[in-house]
């Protein structure tokens, strides 16, 4: 061997330990979206507390960051290259239920560990159950949207039909997939289960800019309240409520009221809008390391997100188990033995003595009583008072005229009551 | 028709680099290359209609869409395996383009740009309010059946298929025909002057053009496994499709080939440093400094390089 040959392996070896000697973290989700970046730094901050305290195995974790833009096609490419070019270990998503599913065929053929935060989609969870092979390598630590569904049954029930004395409701929903989801939930659930009649369902085009027409069509049906399902420009409905004092109750899900900027995104007009929200939610009292995260979030960034929405938590707590899975399983290359120990990973935050949340995930076996089904993969939670297993599914906030915002529901989690806008008698 | 034989070498020369490929760059660059090959098919399809007779199509996903969604439902909700749906898929989108577009072929520049634009929206639109439960409304479809699994495959396929396109496609332009459909996109009267039918040369350019559309939208969504309304009828995805066959040189069949390339590699080589949205701004710079520069396209500058390489070795 020439000293030229010797040299190039000894500088081809070298590069190749060192670029070995880390663990890489790849990101998908959009870069422009509160939602995206929610998780995005989530996932920062666990990383930088994992390297400062000595790394993974001994090996510090870097993150690498692949853009979606919210589109299908994009999130494909994104999670090609992560797997192809970046060869991550592992991979966090912020990504929404359409982007998750396009990526989905790819997590599947590559194998890579895969944690999504924000997606909620049943069907995913349904894949778990169909080929729990195939999908080993995915866990979902947000609460289906059937799980979400059901306990927002409990609060039409115990809140809108007991406290509030409505009898019957007329649906405002947009014409989407996700506005005729949710109008199905509300029609075929929450509507018999709570006694609440359903007056009429009135669809309304994603590119609305004057509701005063709908609004009124509302009124004319004499129900005593308004459902919305708004998750497009969700902040135009809400603001217009307000400025034209519609002279119903309103409540229902908003997306864009889900984030600490919902207030200036109105101008100020959102107060007595109400929307259910995965927890932790804006206005949702925090656990004492919950609270950490969020002063330590607020003092590294500045921009909006002012503060992360629940996909940050878990993200945040999610990648500190995917990583001591990867402690216990030794490393990520066996998939079947990291999944084993995520499904293991079991984090239970206290507030005042009491069981405040969870992070851990349903097995295999394990039915949820209410529902009569199994979650495998999905993040733990309960759906029957007093929630001494796990935080309820969701809760309902609302934003006060005032501006300040808290939870309604579930009574346990609540810290302010559920009240109508000062205009509607 | 002015074939020569160094013309099927430099095919087979072509053909054999690109199967190369595998052996030589890493997977994620395949990858790459097999979006690349998507982009290219659907820039072809484009050229053929546009870029040769200089009807402006702005709606071009319109017929991609028809075929995907048609193979998609196909497969998705009544099982029909993706052997039969993909031809059906390729005849429908021959079928309804013309029945739809055809008519627009009798109206000219811009006004055929804003028709085939209305049809794009008027397709994004109805996907998602008709029959969601078939077409997965706003949602789209997932979990439909992939005709490769893994990074090589997947090249070979869309390598083959982009090949035997863009060979054919040039084949077609050597004959009168495509002689004819230029002599369209330069002085349309004077070809109707000549006694020749400029409607049914249209027809045959569109029939063309949707027939490719058509192909490259159903395999390439059973290359992703997914459709999206939103991803599909993108304003974006039309100038991304219009702006690769310009840039590497409307009218010619390896413009859009290099162009698609060029766009592709130039986004995806963009990402480590500008993993957002910035990426695009950078690649919108890029592609007009060059379209000003050289509006003839990339094709013309290779064969500009070649020709002062020639003069310079003699």
């Amino acid at each position: 061997m020439t000293l030229r040959k010797l040299l190039l392996s000894t500088a081809l070896v070298g590069v190749a330990s060192a670029a070995s000697a880390e663990i890489k973290v790849g990101f998908i989700g959009s870069l422009s979206s509160d939602t995206g970046l929610s998780t995005l730094r989530g996932a920062e901050m666990a990383i930088e507390e994992l390297n400062a305290a000595g790394g993974v195995m001994g090996e510090q974790i870097v993150l690498v960051t692949a853009d979606t833009q919210e589109d299908v096609t994009e999130g494909v490419k994104a999670y090609e290259y992560l797997a192809e070019t970046e060869e991550v270990d592992f991979v966090i998503s912020g990504s929404i239920d359409d982007v998750s599913l396009g990526w989905l065929p790819r997590m599947q053929e590559y194998q890579i560990p895969t944690l999504d935060t924000w997606t909620s989609y049943i069907g995913i969870i349904d894949m778990v159950v169909e080929d729990p092979e195939g999908m080993a390598p995915y866990f979902m630590n947000i609460a289906s949207d059937e799980a979400l569904a059901t306990l927002y049954i409990n609060f039409g029930a115990d809140v809108l039909k007991a406290k509030m004395g409505f009898e019957s409701v007329v649906v405002l929903a947009e014409d989407t997939a996700f506005g005729e989801a949710i109008t199905g939930l509300v029609t075929e659930g929450l509507a018999p289960v709570a006694g609440i009649e359903v007056k009429e369902v009135i669809t309304y085009d994603i590119g609305t800019v004057d509701f005063a027409p709908i609004f009124s069509k509302a009124e004319s049906t004499g129900a005593d309240f308004i459902y919305q399902v708004s998750s497009v420009n969700s902040q135009v409905i809400s603001s217009q409520y307000v400025k034209l004092q519609v002279p119903m109750a309103m409540t229902g899900v908003n997306v864009s009221a889900l984030g600490l900027e919902y207030w200036e995104d109105t101008g100020g007009a959102g107060g007595g809008i109400s929307t259910l929200s995965p927890v932790p939610s804006v206005g949702f009292a925090l656990d004492p390391v919950s609270q950490k995260f969020v002063d330590d979030y607020q003092a590294k960034y500045d921009s909006r997100p002012k503060m992360p929405h629940f996909n940050g938590f878990n993200a945040y707590y999610g990648l500190k188990q995917a990583m001591a899975a990867a402690e216990e399983a030794g490393g990520f290359k066996d998939v079947a033995a990291w999944s084993s120990a995520m499904l293991k990973q079991d984090l239970k935050l206290e507030k005042d003595g009491k069981l405040w949340l969870r992070y851990g995930f349903w097995d295999y076996d394990t039915v949820e009583p209410v529902t009569n089904r199994t979650y495998p993969h999905n993040a733990l939670f309960d759906l029957e008072a007093p929630y001494d297993f796990a935080q309820p599914s969701m809760v309902v906030i609302q934003w006060q005229e005032d501006g300040t915002v808290g939870v309604v529901y579930p009574f346990e989690y609540a810290n302010s009551e559920f009240v109508l806008p000062s205009w509607v008698k | 028709m002015g074939l020569r034989w160094y013309h099927f070498a430099l095919w087979a020369a072509f053909a054999a680099g690109m199967f190369l490929l595998p052996e030589i760059v890493p997977r994620g660059t395949l990858r790459t290359i097999i979006f690349a090959n998507f982009l290219a098919i659907f820039a072809i399809s484009w050229d053929t209609l546009s870029g040769r007779t200089g009807y402006v199509s702005f709606g071009h996903p319109f017929l991609i869409g028809i075929g995907a969604y048609t193979t998609a439902i196909l497969t998705k909700r009544f099982d029909v395996p993706v052997e039969i749906s993909i031809p059906l898929a390729v005849l429908m989108t021959m079928v309804g383009g013309l029945i739809v577009l055809l008519p627009a072929l009798r109206i000219k520049g811009s006004y055929f740009a804003l028709v085939t634009l209305a049809m794009m929206e008027l397709m994004y639109q109805l996907v998602q309010v008709i029959r969601p439960d078939l077409t997965g409304g706003t949602r789209g479809m997932s979990g439909l059946p992939t005709l490769t699994r893994g990074a090589v495959n997947g090249f070979y396929m869309s390598t083959a298929l982009m090949l035997s396109i863009a060979f054919t496609t040039w084949l077609l332009m050597k004959t009168r025909l495509g002689t004819a459909l230029s002599a369209i996109g330069m002085n349309e009267e004077a070809v109707a002057g000549s006694g020749l039918s400029v409607t049914r040369l249209k027809l045959v350019a569109f029939t063309a053009s949707a027939f490719t559309a058509g192909l490259g939208g159903a395999v390439y969504v059973h290359y992703l496994g997914s459709i999206a309304p939103r991803a599909l009828f993108d304003i974006n995805f039309v100038f991304t499709i219009i702006v690769a066959a310009l840039i590497g040189g409307a009218g010619t069949t390896i413009g859009p080939i290099l162009g698609a390339f060029f766009l592709t590699f130039l986004l995806e080589y963009l990402r480590p440093w500008l993993p957002g949205a910035e990426r695009y701004l950078i690649y919108g710079g890029v592609a007009l400094v060059l379209y000003m520069y050289q509006p003839k396209g990339l094709i013309y500058l290779m064969g500009q390089a070649v020709r002062r390489v020639r003069k310079g070795a003699a």
